[in-house]
């Protein structure tokens, strides 16, 4: 791992060299010894590590695929293929590590095999695959640490600062990050496990007890637990930063959310995004600006991005829209070759300095097609269209007359061969006229999805509130897909 | 706090010096001058702190009591009122210079020691959950109060596990994920039932074929009984280490027999004893040498749960907890609501040979005892002993008990779901027998759904569940 004070301003020829470097030795020294997975596919496919010289020639591997790494009924066991394990089962003799034990003994070559052994582990989200164990080794987790470290730097959160947790304790990467974060940066803390852990009143306590100066949340979350502390005339006057993860803050989410921090006392408070994977095992920051959206800072020495065609896989240009397809460098634990996200970034991968900060690591448009978090749900057919769910969120998150909504699916009469119906619940701020708004809706719910609402509902918040799972699932039920299938 | 291997091996009358000397400073440089309640608590009560020479007049000082600690609607900063003020710089001296081998280095108070870093909360088993405050210092001890605890309990880098404690901002969880990752073995951090849920957790443990398994008692009994069900293996799990909640001895028992029944490849129960308080946990070798305290750390003292009096060493009394070591949040005399009913000892351990004071016997609840209403006059009811024999029995699931009182009497009624294949009606029939020759008062015995009592004891929602509900009001 470089020094992120270096890396970040190193010219791109450097970091890019650096890359190849590290991919050279990755693939020759880990990738093909020790990972059974990919070791049998170079086998299979005849392709020599040797002659992987760089991140250009990655385009020579295949794609790794969500299906491959999955685990199933059947296959149990298969993420463990994605492991990096000099042991026993992999390699007869742990490999070339055997050699150092004619100068450094049989201890020497149990310690460093033990450097690879897993020691932490997150788990995906998906809802429709089982969920896919990602293994950190203490090494590795060295590196989600310095991962963090960088992420508050860019936030320019220092150690005088103090971080409140709201993401759902889980052993996923949104918790986990944000904790491995605040170890490393050596900032005060508070790791609530979210509004399901603690209850939303004990948290807006603890906010008033702690008086922190930055906090990190699920937007969804974030939205309603900020409503409930207006009504409550809690003051958060001390907040200055709100970072979120999880999934994408529309522009008009972020309004809403400075909003209301203003009426609970605190300034112009920064809302910042992340990006993160389970598979790439990190998040990365948006550099932080008011106006504009400059990408978020990847982290050269840890991963390469590709962009690439999602229908034909092949490379875009730089600046290009394309789906993110990511490769682990020098971790040990899980290591995933060119694995497809599923995640369109619309602004293309970017390369030269960021405007805004001037680091020269490369970034990722902020503008990014989350697949990942509602893989599912996001290309869904209803009424035999196509329909890319996630042009919901931008357009219900963002709109200045609801405090709450959901999207659910059915079957006319639950019947599977019946027609689609698509019912869409609201929960109007006060004082809004009705009728408005759900002319509002329906039109531009056709503009945004391409296709008609069966009906829009009227809710109070409590009751959509209550059905979205607010306080009591890991992450708001946002689309239901009640379809019989 | 000190090296493990000296303090661990350390004679009773050196253990004694040490925390003498760890007291009065405590007492006089931290509490006496930046913590905000005892100062004034001192001032107010006139206590010489002088004519406190050790460990032994400590009995001269107030207790503090729970609700002492209690945060208030209408100042819900007051707990901050336990948490000493980080000295001013100009409190740091200049290091000493020349030839420093000599004497010690004393460069007065570190302000980065006394600086918040992080905040628990208590169980709340009994109310509102209360903030501790820990600063760097007192992750230092989190980390070394872990690491010894995984000491004493055997556990290694080569060890994997699932740390299945409910997820909570509270120092058992931490003080565990702290233990594994510093020692490096193989854990899955599963946060327990309310957030990854049974099946998972039982999932994750037949997969990674962990052969540790690390829970609250109540939960850990559950899935060893639902196991079959799920259709999950525990072919490799080789001990249950439990904690959060109190494990009496019959909790033991019952899961080595639970783990005989799955098939486990061994039958090893460990048990620690978490108090918010002491803002660390304890570990025992073996069942039934009690829980090895860190000296260093913190002092225990066992007290008559009424008049307040300490009593000898091994009587059963309760647990009180004064540091000697901590910065961020600090106590004096803190009254935990816990009995041990085997007291404290200082003798060396007969199993593990280690010389920290163990607290013995199981804890119980003081809160468990009830005062009850019969019409023969009034009766003793201790809920801690129907706990012991609710677990004691392998043919409960999972139950509950609830005290109401009708017309100036009280009457209990027992709630139970029995295990898979039990005869429900000799069940109950049996259960009624045995609660009538204990208790006096009136007394129902009922089944329910699991659905119906996992509900009511908030199995997978609250960090421990809550077995006895007491809805009389008083």
């Amino acid at each position: 791992m470089e020094k992120w004070e270096k890396l970040s301003k190193m010219p791109y020829k450097e970091i890019k060299e650096l890359q190849d470097r590290k991919l050279r030795a990755f693939m020759a020294n880990q990738i093909y010894l020790y990972s059974p997975y990919y070791s049998n596919l170079l086998k299979e496919l005849k392709i020599d590590p040797i002659k992987i010289k760089g991140i250009d020639d990655l385009r020579h591997l295949p794609f790794t695929y969500k299906w491959d790494i999955a685990p199933t009924d059947e296959e149990p066991q298969k993420a463990k293929d994605f492991v990096i394990r000099p042991d026993e089962e992999v390699t007869e003799k742990y490999g070339h590590l055997a050699k150092m034990s004619m100068t450094g003994g049989k201890a020497m070559v149990e310690e460093r095999v033990y450097d690879f052994k897993p020691v932490h582990i997150h788990f995906t989200t998906g809802r429709t695959a089982m969920p896919t164990p990602f293994v950190y080794s203490k090494r590795d987790l060295d590196n989600i640490r310095e991962a963090g470290y960088r992420l508050l730097d860019v936030f320019e959160v220092t150690p005088d600062d103090i971080v409140v947790n709201c993401f759902p304790f889980a052993p996923h990467l949104a918790f986990w990050q944000t904790f491995f974060a605040g170890e490393k940066m050596n900032v005060a803390n508070f790791h609530s496990g979210g509004g399901k852990i603690v209850g939303t009143k004990n948290l807006m306590d603890a906010f008033e007890y702690l008086r922190p100066t930055v906090a990190v949340f699920i937007p969804g979350y974030c939205y309603y637990f900020l409503r409930e502390a207006v009504k409550q005339g809690r003051d958060f006057s001390s907040i200055r930063k709100i970072f979120f993860g999880g999934e994408r803050v529309p522009p008009g989410l972020k309004d809403k959310i400075k909003d209301l921090f203003k009426q609970l006392g605190a300034g112009e408070v920064m809302v910042l995004a992340t990006y993160g994977m389970t598979e790439a095992k990190v998040a990365w920051p948006e550099c932080p600006s008011h106006e504009e959206y400059h990408g978020y800072h990847l982290y050269p020495d840890l991963e390469v991005f590709e962009t690439v065609d999602p229908e034909s896989g092949e490379p875009v240009g730089e600046g290009e829209e394309g789906e993110i397809v990511y490769t682990s460098l020098d971790w040990r634990g899980t290591a995933v070759l060119r694995y497809r996200t599923g995640d369109i970034a619309k602004g293309g991968l970017l390369l030269e300095p960021c405007p805004n900060c001037g680091r020269t690591v490369p970034r990722i448009s902020s503008n990014i097609q989350r697949k990942s978090e509602l893989k599912e749900f996001s290309m869904t057919k209803v009424k035999g269209t196509l329909v890319n769910l996630n042009n919901f969120f931008p357009l219900m998150m963002g709109h200045p007359d609801i405090e709450e909504w959901q999207v659910e699916m059915r079957k006319r009469n639950d019947d599977p061969f019946d027609m689609d119906e698509i019912y869409l619940y609201v929960a109007p701020k006060e004082n809004v006229d009705r009728e408005k708004l759900a002319a509002d809706l329906k039109q531009k719910v056709l503009r945004d999805t391409e296709v008609s609402l069966t009906d829009i509902i009227f809710k109070s918040v409590p009751e959509v509130v209550s059905q979205l799972g607010m306080e009591t699932e890991l992450k708001e039920k946002r689309i239901l897909d009640n379809r019989p299938s | 706090m000190q090296a493990w291997n000296k303090v661990s091996r350390m004679p009773a009358a050196a253990i004694k010096k040490m925390q003498d000397e760890q007291f009065t400073k405590m007492l006089r440089e931290e509490m006496a001058v930046r913590h905000p309640y005892y100062r004034e608590l001192f001032k107010e009560n006139n206590i010489n702190l002088d004519q406190i020479k050790g460990v032994d007049d400590i009995s001269n000082l107030p207790f503090t009591e729970k609700e002492d600690l209690l945060p208030m609607e209408a100042d819900l900063r007051y707990p901050k009122k336990f948490v000493l003020e980080v000295p001013s710089e100009g409190e740091q001296k200049g290091k000493k210079k020349g030839f420093a081998l000599f004497g010690k280095k004393d460069t007065g108070p570190d302000p980065s020691d006394y600086k918040f870093h992080t905040l628990y909360f208590s169980a709340g088993r009994t109310g509102k959950p209360v903030p501790f405050e820990y600063t760097h210092h007192d992750l230092r001890n989190l980390k070394e109060a872990g690491a010894r605890a995984f000491d004493i309990l055997g556990l290694t880098r080569d060890d994997t596990m699932i740390n299945a404690f409910t997820y909570a901002p509270n120092a058992f969880f931490w003080q565990m994920f702290y233990s594994t990752v510093d020692t490096g073995s193989t854990a899955l951090q599963a946060g327990g039932g309310k957030v990854l849920g049974m099946e998972k957790i039982l999932k994750a443990m037949d997969n990674m074929e962990a052969p540790v398994f690390i829970c609250s008692p109540g939960y850990a009994i559950f899935a060893l009984q639902t196991l079959e069900h799920f259709g999950f293996s525990a072919e490799n799990l080789e001990r249950v280490v439990t904690g959060i909640d109190y494990a009496p001895m019959e909790t033991v028992g019952k899961m080595a027999r639970l783990m005989e029944s799955v098939g486990a490849k061994d039958k090893r129960v460990q048990r620690m004893y978490f108090i918010a308080e002491a803002k660390s946990g304890w570990a025992e070798c073996d069942p039934g040498y009690g829980y090895h305290t860190n000296p260093d750390h913190i002092l225990v003292e066992i007290v008559d749960p009424d008049s307040g009096a300490v009593v000898e060493e091994g009587e059963k009394g309760e647990v009180v907890i004064t540091h000697l070591d901590t910065r961020g949040t600090v106590l004096l005399r803190c009254k935990t609501g816990d009995i041990a009913t085997g007291g404290i000892v200082t003798e060396p351990c007969p199993n593990c040979k280690r010389t920290v004071p163990r607290i013995m016997g199981d804890i119980e609840r003081k809160a468990y005892h009830f005062d009850l209403h019969s019409s023969d006059g009034p009766v003793q009811f201790n809920g801690n002993n129907l706990r012991k024999m609710m677990i004691a029995r392998d043919d409960v699931l999972l139950w509950y008990l609830e005290i109401d009182r009708h017309g100036g009497q009280d009457a209990l009624n027992l709630v139970v779901k029995g295990v898979s294949g039990s005869d429900e009606g000799e069940l109950l029939k049996s259960l009624e027998e045995e609660m009538k020759k204990v208790i006096s008062v009136p007394l129902t015995v009922e089944s329910a759904t699991l659905d119906a009592v996992a509900n009511k004891i908030g199995l997978e929602k609250f960090i421990t569940e809550q077995v006895i509900f007491d809805n009389r009001n008083l």
